[in-house]
């Protein structure tokens, strides 16, 4: 308590106005009091000058996020997966039968774009989801994925940057889409290989925004849980179609939201996820509209870059070598 | 200037109150009414100090930037300890917004200045390696932060004081450096550069959304007409049309038996600012599909000789290639955006665009296709 006080004198003395209380709600239970003192209480324990930071290991590959997921039980949990073995099954079938034909793509034609996604019914949806602030109670921006009246996938919703006051969310307003993480059958992780592939080519209907691609690129221990390469997809805004080639080598490694000091190119053979999002920040608050035919891959002769960032190093001891 | 002064000599005593500290303060009044008011207020405030955390920033009437500037030249004129200078820097930053000073570098320069120079450079390699003075740090990186969140990019004049308050292994030095290297990299990125700050003016921003959307067609003119050309027309507003000779082409090929429609309001986002626009819009062409794609050039089960190459027995014909204008649910001929955004400032829009070289307009019936407007605060619901 002491370094507090010491160290801040506005938060030292919303302490002692709440010690002061302290004697008499200890031994009130929140419930006796018709929940009116609930308010008080949480905030008497929030007040930490630093927040609680798990150096060494994460736990959850959610990053806590999951902690409010209800648990089931073991029988449950066997009867549905029970229940999801048929499709599964489905699943390894076509894999099987995919490595008996043995029939790769041998030539992969320049100019051509291989379609990874389109959305054109409810079904190509499926292996989406949409994500928001307002999930874990941490904003008011909502947004959905959903097939247009002109028969293409839409990502619309509202961005409100509007903070909480929890005194835990500091700042707000995202909505964010990203596709399920590449899988095969019963379960198992696996990554997408686009190594053939120099481009990626999105055909989309936008509104004039910015918004943030993020490739996914899941590491096998925690520190590269979170690794993402981002860029930017400017959007022109209007009636008409505009086709969006984006090259790899101009995607940028983050992590949680960081940039990073040491820089890597993407590699297109550990693709876990696939996603766009947007933000509210700087007052672009308000309705956003993107609408997206199809997402493809191309091979581009032309285009010979690597890597579009320096790659020297940095001097000691300033950044994580 | 007087009423400058009044004020912040009132702040004065406050933030002298609240610190229970008496130090001389720049600006004095002695003006017997003054004195009364800011007895009544100090005693409120005293009353209010348990309990909730208020800054003299609040306090201020006139909010711009000469006030904000002289609260800062008010804290460094107080002390020459310039104690709490962290805590005022962070109430510093929480209210730029509604003085209107988030994005001038300036002001987080003079912010940043609030700090005393070489008294936190690290002198050794543990208090480098281990956050010296991390209060005073985290501060100025929470400050460059708040710049990248309002899109302000740092300058070189930032960098000397960075490296006079904190050396060249300090954090926000760091920070500075990464802000340095990436910001630059995004700033012109977009194949649709925009003012920054764009203007306030609703017309200039139509101008500029109309320009945007028409980059799909180099050829299309952007027009600027009043409504009052229109004899008719009951609103006074400006009308800001994008058409290019390719539509004005499709237009009159369009059968004067179906309807056009305009479609809207959609919106369209120039930065931070938004604005409606409209489509006029038609049915879609049909075009005959041609045979050759029906044919499976895999298939190898009925050979024949001319199956492939030059030999081939088809007929070749020149197919007509297909504008950028008519898309598959429809073919847009124009786009527009009105002072008023109303049924009849589109109405005089189609007036004016049947007298500017579209006389087909004149049989063509036009209907509205309207989406319900709502309003972007209902669907916000408080949580």
């Amino acid at each position: 308590m002491n370094s507090i006080k010491g160290s801040c004198s506005l938060i030292a003395s919303l302490n002692k106005a709440l010690l002061r209380r302290y004697d008499h709600i200890t031994y009130l239970r929140p419930t006796l009091l018709n929940g009116n003192v609930s308010v008080v209480l949480p905030a008497a324990q929030l007040i930490h000058t630093t927040p609680n930071l798990q150096l060494f290991w994460e736990r959850h590959r959610k990053g806590g996020y999951n902690r409010n997921v209800k648990r089931v039980s073991q029988k449950e949990l066997i009867l549905n997966g029970l229940k999801e073995l048929k499709k599964e099954i489905l699943l390894w079938k076509e894999e099987v039968k995919e490595k008996l034909e043995c029939d790769p793509i041998l030539v992969y034609r320049p100019g051509e774009t291989d379609v990874m996604w389109q959305f054109t019914e409810e079904n190509d949806l499926e292996n989406w989801k949409v994500t928001s602030d307002r999930d874990h109670n941490e904003g008011q921006s909502f947004c959905s994925f959903d097939i247009s009246p002109a028969g293409h996938g839409l990502f619309s919703g509202n961005v409100q940057s509007k903070v909480p006051i929890d005194g835990r969310v500091k700042r707000a307003g995202y909505c964010n889409l990203q596709s399920l993480r590449a899988r095969k059958s019963f379960k198992r992780d696996t990554y997408w290989d686009w190594t053939p592939y120099n481009m990626l080519v999105i055909k989309l209907r936008g509104d004039g925004r910015s918004y943030l691609l993020n490739i996914a690129s899941e590491g096998l221990y925690d520190v590269w849980w979170n690794d993402m390469f981002h860029y930017v997809l400017y959007t022109r805004g209007g009636p008409h179609w505009q086709i969006a080639k984006i090259p790899f080598s101009k995607f940028f490694l983050s992590s949680k939201g960081r940039v990073q000091d040491k820089q890597a190119p993407l590699p297109l053979n550990r693709i876990s996820s696939f996603g766009v999002s947007v933000a509210g920040r700087g007052g672009h608050d308000g309705p956003f509209n993107l609408e997206i035919d199809y997402i493809g891959l191309e091979f581009d002769p032309v285009h010979t870059e690597e890597f579009a960032y320096e790659m020297y190093k940095q001097p000691k001891y300033t950044v994580a070598q | 200037m007087h009423f400058l002064r009044n004020q912040l000599s009132k702040l004065g005593r406050q933030s002298l109150i609240l610190s229970e500290r008496y130090y001389p303060i720049r600006y004095d009044s002695n003006t017997s009414t003054d004195e009364k008011k800011t007895d009544d207020k100090n005693k409120n405030f005293v009353f209010e100090k348990q309990l909730t955390l208020q800054s003299s920033f609040e306090n201020i009437t006139e909010k711009n930037r000469d006030t904000y500037l002289a609260m800062v030249d008010v804290f460094l004129d107080r002390d020459v300890h310039r104690r709490n200078h962290v805590e005022f820097i962070y109430a510093a930053l929480k209210h730029m917004e509604t003085f209107g000073v988030h994005r001038d570098v300036e002001v987080y320069k003079a912010l940043m200045n609030v700090m005393p120079k070489e008294k936190f450079i690290p002198r050794n390699m543990f208090q480098a390696e281990f956050m010296h003075y991390p209060k005073q740090q985290q501060c100025i990186i929470d400050l460059l932060e708040q710049m990248e969140d309002n899109g302000v990019m740092p300058d070189f004049e930032m960098q000397a004081i960075l490296l006079n308050t904190f050396g060249r292994r300090g954090h926000p030095t760091i920070k500075y450096m990464r802000m340095m290297y990436w910001m630059p990299k995004f700033k012109n990125q977009s194949p649709w550069l925009l003012p920054n700050p764009v203007p306030n003016d609703a017309l200039e921003l139509a101008k500029m959304a109309v320009k945007r959307m028409c980059t799909v067609d180099l050829h299309s003119n952007v027009d600027v007409y009043h409504t009052n050309e229109v004899e008719s027309a009951i609103d006074d507003t400006w009308i800001v049309s994008g058409m290019s000779p390719e539509q004005m082409q499709l237009l009159a090929q369009h059968s004067p038996e179906k309807s056009l429609r305009i479609e809207g309001p959609h919106l369209i986002w120039l930065r931070n600012q938004s604005l409606n626009y409209f489509v006029l819009k038609g049915d879609g062409k049909e075009y005959p599909m041609s045979t050759d794609d029906d044919e499976d050039m895999d298939d190898v089960s009925n050979l024949t000789f001319n199956k492939y190459g030059w030999a081939t027995s088809k007929q070749k014909q020149v197919d007509v290639k297909r504008s950028v204008h008519e898309q598959r649910d429809g073919v847009i001929y124009a786009v527009c955006a009105t002072g008023t955004s109303t049924k009849d400032s589109l109405l005089s829009w189609i007036r004016l665009l049947e007298k500017n070289g579209n006389p087909c307009l004149g049989q063509i019936p036009v209907l509205f296709k309207f989406r319900s407007n709502v309003a972007e605060n209902l669907l916000v619901t408080s949580s």
